[in-house]
């Protein structure tokens, strides 16, 4: 059978304790979005049209790691992370996400940025799911006031949590997998692994004209906040935004054609040329060994020591 | 709303990979193949479409617009998510490395079967694409989320609570991604007509231009 506690507190306190939780969480996310946004942008909004990727000057082992071995590495173990079932192996995997991090020198506030990114989404879990979770035998349930319908259930609440901790794990990873090393060197990487070249040259126009586009968006905004409109809610403000979306459109579109004529005009004949070749090492292999036996040693730890 | 990492069952993301991947080599071959690069460059437009915010009383939504996409992109709607899903998860915040797989195939599913059905009954008449356009705009963040719901039901009943709880937060994002498409239709039958063409695809037969 469940194990249920029943907990009276004063109806007055019942508000408190259902609107306080919520609020602290929102106004730190809200407090760290803003140091993220500062640190990264000191005074002025980034320029996106620079690559942020581009390897700068900070070194480390990852830094200098064959980049085929580190996408391999780190995408067959955030799988073996993304496998687990148990909250003290997933902390372990978060720990080891941490020491990464330290290893690659990779940069704080784009990393929080990155876990910013995901709090709505996990917070849904951890909220909902410890009222949700059926209750099973040997289950802890909190059942404040008699309302039995919502009764609190640990273990839905240690789910989440696992959940969260894996989500977080492989977060961490992203930063040290893809900022150390120049963005056009990875998607080489990913084409040499099997991908089609033509993903990684596709994967890179994008980019590029992502942030041409976003310019584009921006200077259409301001326009339109010069000229008096403000977003609300009603029909308006749709028409608006469906009107911008489509001007959003028409320019790219026709931009796209001039884009790949001048492509055409320079010589493009369908791939971009190579920089320089890289070669796989002992060193590399090794550390690829060390970090997936790692993982592997976790899922093995998840499965059979519990 | 994305799926991050860590929810769905191992099986479930791999098998999330396998399909989008034959789906995405499926639109490309769809796709002229000198016509690939262009792709690319209007995936950038459609992503920068998607960060656009919404207000919705004393918060805002952001626009995910399955629907148009399929609607002006025709089959190769499904690569250019799945690309414009991989720069996300790549160099913006959003992680979701192994469930790449899945979110593509919970928003390219949806456009393709939006853009299916916009070519299918737009007919010529700007009236008719206004509302057809708004329908596949509608039924496309529909299909999304009855999408993300089904995979999120994939954890086994303990995620069923919180497949309900993101199937309810749609329904606003419902309505107003399908009065943004509708405008956006006919905005475009207005502007540029052309652009209601599937734009880079194969096609039989093509009414003109």
């Amino acid at each position: 059978m469940a194990d249920v506690i029943h907990i009276q507190i004063p109806a007055w306190q019942l508000p408190l304790l259902i609107l306080i939780p919520p609020l602290i969480l929102g106004f730190l996310v809200a407090w760290l979005r803003h140091l993220a946004r500062s640190r990264s942008a000191p005074g002025e909004e980034p320029d996106w049209s620079v690559p942020p990727l581009e390897a700068d000057s900070k070194t480390s082992p990852l830094h200098h790691w064959d980049v085929r071995c580190k996408i391999v590495t780190i995408l067959v173990y955030s799988f073996l992370v993304a496998a687990l079932t148990r909250l003290t192996p997933v902390l372990v995997a978060v720990g080891l996400s941490f020491m990464v991090l330290l290893i690659a020198k990779a940069s704080l506030s784009r990393v929080l940025m990155r876990l910013l990114a995901i709090v709505g989404f996990i917070s849904m879990f951890l909220v909902v799911m410890p009222f949700t979770v059926p209750v099973h035998d040997g289950d802890k349930v909190f059942v404040i006031n008699q309302i039995a319908w919502l009764g609190f259930n640990v273990r839905g609440l240690l789910l989440a949590a696992t959940i969260a901790g894996k989500a977080v794990a492989i977060t961490l990873l992203m930063e040290p997998l893809l900022a150390t090393a120049p963005l056009p060197m990875t998607l080489q990487g990913l084409s040499r692994l099997g991908v089609p070249e033509m993903i990684g040259q596709m994967l890179l126009l994008s980019y590029r004209y992502l942030n041409v586009f976003r310019h584009e968006a921006r200077r259409m905004s301001s326009g339109m906040q010069v000229r008096g409109f403000r977003k609300r809610t009603n029909m308006a403000t749709l028409k608006a935004v469906a009107n911008f979306l489509g001007m959003l459109f028409v320019r790219s579109f026709e931009r796209t054609e001039r884009v790949f004529d001048a492509m055409r005009a320079r010589g493009y004949k369908g791939r971009f040329p190579e920089s320089a070749e890289p070669h796989v090492q002992a060193r590399d292999l090794i550390w690829a060994c060390v970090w997936l036996v790692a993982g592997v040693m976790l899922v093995t730890y998840d499965r059979l020591v519990f | 709303m994305h799926i991050s990492d860590g929810v769905l069952p191992i099986s479930v993301t791999i098998g999330g990979y396998a399909a989008s991947a034959a789906l995405a080599a499926w639109s490309a071959r769809r796709t002229h193949s000198e016509e690939l690069p262009k792709l690319a460059v209007v995936t950038a437009a459609f992503f920068v479409a998607s960060l656009i915010h919404v207000p919705f009383g004393p918060t805002s939504v952001h626009l995910i617009i399955p629907g148009l996409t399929g609607a002006l992109l025709g089959p190769s709607a499904f690569l250019s998510i799945g690309l414009g899903l991989m720069l996300q998860s790549l160099l913006f915040q959003f992680g979701g490395l192994t469930a790449l797989g899945a979110n593509t195939l919970m928003m390219g599913l949806p456009a393709l079967a939006c853009g299916w059905f916009f070519q299918k009954f737009k007919g010529n008449a700007r009236s008719r694409q206004i509302a057809i356009g708004g329908v596949a705009g509608a039924a496309g963040t529909m299909l999304a989320a009855v999408i993300l719901a089904a995979l999120l039901a994939t954890g086994g009943e303990d995620f069923f609570g919180v497949a309900k709880i993101a199937l309810a937060a749609h329904v606003p994002v419902i309505i107003i991604e399908g009065a943004v498409s509708a405008f956006t239709i006919g905005f475009l039958a207005r502007v540029k007509p052309a652009l209601l063409q599937p734009a880079f695809a194969h096609l039989t037969k093509r009414d003109h231009g």
